[in-house]
């Protein structure tokens, strides 16, 4: 560091211990603004804490509401009526692990006769 | 409580007062922080009228944390100092540098009130001097030199290592006695030892 530098630096301290020693009053108002907030915020009613919500709310939540829901419903009950009267294309994955060799050709129209529903046509 | 009371109590305590209900603790809360805050907001931004802003935001967020506080963890005033900060950060995003030569010029200076505008005119060229360096720097720097923080405390409140503060503030006096190389006649000193 140059004679010059010290200089520099010394110019430099004089300024910053100018500013440190003359920091001007604050603007008037301030303060009664700060403290007016002081009070509006302190008289404001403490927040009670949020309830904790039940289980059933919180998961339907994670699911996607109501619509999450309703499509997780539907393909529920989708699939299990596949899986009691499975398509002809589809093959019939209980047979196939109970070691049938082909399920029972049953008719497109067996469920309806079963019930007797022809008989009303008279 | 009195107010006498108030005078020897830590920041943290006033803020558990304040949080109860106690009307006298935000007045001895703000009487001690909010000269620090805006002095900080002040140098940083290098206008009175966005510091004033800056500093009220911080004191705003100070009154609706108080309920929350948790003694011991950190000091009331690093955790302004950084909030301020923070907020002064933004500002100075949104806005465009401003030069050096953009500094108003002093005025003439009129009998009488010769010493007031070299103070002026000095205070100028330091704060047109601090606008010119880098955010980082200027910040440690302001609170290093001119709010009179230990590097510890600096360091929390940038959330860095106190040797980075100190290199910071090192780098930063150097940037201003480069930037105010020059001016040593133009700002009195050749022939003043104030």
């Amino acid at each position: 560091m140059t004679p010059h530098d010290d200089d520099d630096m010394t110019q430099v301290d004089r300024l910053l211990k100018a500013a440190r020693d003359g920091e001007p009053d604050l603007p008037s108002g301030l303060m009664a603004r700060v403290l007016a907030d002081a009070d509006a915020i302190q008289s404001q009613p403490a927040r009670p804490p949020m309830p904790a919500r039940p289980l059933w709310a919180r998961l339907s939540e994670a699911l996607g509401g109501w619509q999450g829901m309703g499509g997780l419903v539907a393909a529920t009950c989708a699939g299990v009526w596949i899986g009691f009267s499975p398509p002809a294309s589809v093959p019939d994955a209980g047979a196939l692990i109970l070691g049938y060799e082909a399920g029972v050709e049953e008719s497109s129209t067996a469920e309806l006769t079963s019930f007797g529903w022809d008989l009303d046509e008279g | 409580m009195p107010r006498d009371t108030l005078s020897t109590l830590s920041d943290d305590a006033l803020m558990v007062l304040y949080a109860n209900g106690d009307p006298a603790a935000a007045r001895a809360l703000a009487g001690r922080l909010l000269p620090r805050v805006f002095g900080q907001a002040r140098r940083m931004l290098g206008d009175d009228g966005e510091a004033e802003d800056v500093a009220q935001e911080a004191m705003v967020r100070l009154w609706r944390i108080a309920p929350r506080w948790r003694q011991g963890e950190a000091q009331v005033s690093t955790w302004l100092y950084r909030v301020c900060a923070n907020l002064c950060t933004d500002r100075l995003r949104k806005r465009r540098h401003v030069a050096l030569d953009e500094i108003a010029e002093p005025e003439d200076p009129v009998p009488g009130v010769e010493r007031k505008m070299q103070e002026r005119s000095r205070d100028d060229a330091l704060q047109g001097a601090l606008n010119a360096l880098p955010e980082r720097q200027r910040q440690a720097v302001i609170l290093r030199h001119i709010e009179g923080l230990a590097n510890p405390e600096i360091a929390a409140v940038m959330e860095i290592s106190p040797r980075a503060v100190e290199s910071l503030t090192a780098r930063g006096k150097r940037a201003l006695a480069a930037l105010l190389a020059g001016k040593r006649a133009e700002l009195g000193y050749d022939d003043d030892t104030s």
